[in-house]
């Protein structure tokens, strides 16, 4: 009883935390989907000064744990004299990491639209870059809606992570009430809940968006 | 009559693969070329060394008597140059209208209420003007083909590619595409046309070409071409086509 009565006490509390998490979250999308959407289109570029560097950031933050990137940025930078406060070092280091899978993400995508869409689109007169944001990106998107987000899904999830650079987000939360009320179980166990709470919902959401986006 | 395209001695390379092999062709202002010719033999690499949308490694292109800088000068030629294609490579994200006003607004700054009227006088010259508001994927084939010339024509081009414009199409459907066509050779239109269709070709070209295996091989008013072909790799295969 003791630990149910401790997690509806703090529950408000928690819930401050999540709110941490998706601006977190939301944040690191924009900027995982702004690099991505840039790293993936250069992955496919002709011109090698493009292509290779952005295949070696894809694999170099595929390859290597999302932990060391954070540490990397928070206390890594510092040493060089580039001192982040904890929130942005955060986001920067999830929206760097999330870039490279939105990256893989887009690349497919933008393979997956016809080569003739490109053609009709240059054709017609259209310069390199207006085809990608009239014609290909358009439906690249709609057609990688379902990937991108299972991306942001395991974002919102990987966000935990930032705990360890001090960051109150949920899984901190909860943290600093078990220290407090050491009732571990329903604690987590609420954190838990909350986080399929909001991962439930994100996946709805995409799923609503999928359908109203499909190409009639 | 003055010339307003002229392709001389294009040579294409697919690595080591020669598809053409010194092809050229000059096209006057209204004319209508129809170059036909086996699987294979270059037809639709032609034409699309004609907007460079394929590279080729030799020969030069004059447009309007200008040489062209493949560098350069493409995306301002191929505003120039309207192009159809077998498959028609609509938008599929966009309505019908929305197909035919995007080029010209965002490549020619054309004003979007200006843009959407074109389009409806267009749509309705192809007879689909009822068809407006809807995606692609809810017309047939010929219509699709329809909206891919109104498309190509929003531009105003001053010569029009056409790569197998029916082949795509179930039988019943190429009458209609075809008719699009003539409406648009008989308004005076400069076209090169790849095609199976003889009777269309006998119809309204000024001019056959045939090609084989990367070369024009015979050229020919089309009462000439059909009636006394002189080469006979031209024989054999107007035999074949035609079920002679
Ligand atoms: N992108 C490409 N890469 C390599 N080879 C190609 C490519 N496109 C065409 N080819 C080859 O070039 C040759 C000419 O092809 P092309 O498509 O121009 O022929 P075509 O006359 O249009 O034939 P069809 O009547 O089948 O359309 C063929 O041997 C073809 O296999
Ligand atoms: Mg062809």
């Amino acid at each position: 009883m003791y630990q149910l009565e401790v997690l509806i006490r703090n529950f408000t509390y928690l819930l401050l935390g999540a709110v941490v998490t998706l601006k977190i979250t939301a944040i690191s999308v924009l900027m995982g989907l702004a690099i991505g959407t840039f790293v993936g289109m250069g992955r496919l570029s002709k011109r090698k000064i493009i292509s290779i560097p952005s295949s070696i950031y894809v694999e170099f933050l595929r390859g290597t744990p999302l932990l060391v990137q954070i540490f990397l940025i928070y206390f890594g930078l510092p040493s060089l004299g580039l001192n982040l406060e904890a929130f942005p070092a955060a986001v920067i280091a999830l929206g760097i990491n999330s870039g490279a899978y939105v990256a893989e993400i887009v690349r497919a995508g933008i393979q997956s639209v016809p080569k003739g869409q490109y053609e009709a689109a240059r054709s017609l007169g259209m310069s390199h870059t207006m085809a990608m944001r009239y014609v290909i990106l358009p439906q690249a998107f709609r057609n990688i809606l379902p990937a991108l987000g299972n991306e942001f899904i395991a974002l919102l999830k990987d966000s935990s992570l930032v705990s360890v650079i001090g960051i109150t987000e949920l899984m901190k939360s909860g943290q600093i009430v078990i220290s407090r009320t050491f009732a571990s179980f329903s604690i987590y166990g609420g954190v838990a809940l909350i986080y399929f709470a909001m991962t439930f919902t994100l996946a709805r959401i995409v799923r609503y968006t999928e359908k109203r986006l499909a190409i009639r | 009559m003055s010339e307003i395209l002229r392709a001389e001695n294009i040579h294409k390379y697919f690595g080591k693969l020669h598809v053409l092999k010194g092809v050229s062709l000059s096209i006057q202002k209204g004319e209508v070329v129809v170059i036909i010719g086996p699987s294979g033999s270059g037809k639709s690499t032609f034409l699309r060394c004609i907007n460079h949308l394929e590279e080729y490694q030799e020969g030069k292109i004059y447009f309007e008597g200008k040489l062209v800088n493949p560098k350069k000068d493409v995306n301002k030629l191929r505003t120039r140059i309207g192009m159809v294609f077998q498959h028609f490579n609509l938008f599929p994200h966009l309505k019908v209208i929305e197909n035919l006003t995007l080029a010209p607004v965002k490549v020619l700054g054309m004003d979007e209420k200006e843009a959407i009227k074109k389009a409806e006088n267009l749509l309705d010259r192809v007879g689909l003007l009822d068809k407006k508001d809807v995606y692609p994927a809810k017309l047939s084939g010929g219509q699709q083909q329809r909206v891919a010339i109104a498309r190509a024509l929003m531009m105003d081009p001053d010569i029009m590619l056409f790569d197998e414009p029916t082949s795509a199409l179930d039988p019943e459907l190429v009458y209609e595409v075809l008719s699009v066509m003539k409406d648009l050779a008989s308004s005076g239109m400069t076209m090169i046309v790849v095609t199976h269709e003889m009777g269309f070709a006998k119809e309204v070209a000024n001019r056959v070409m045939f090609m084989d295996e990367g070369k024009i091989l015979e050229e020919a008013p089309p009462e000439e071409f059909f009636t006394s072909p002189k080469n006979e790799r031209t024989k054999e295969f107007l035999d074949r086509i035609l079920g002679i």
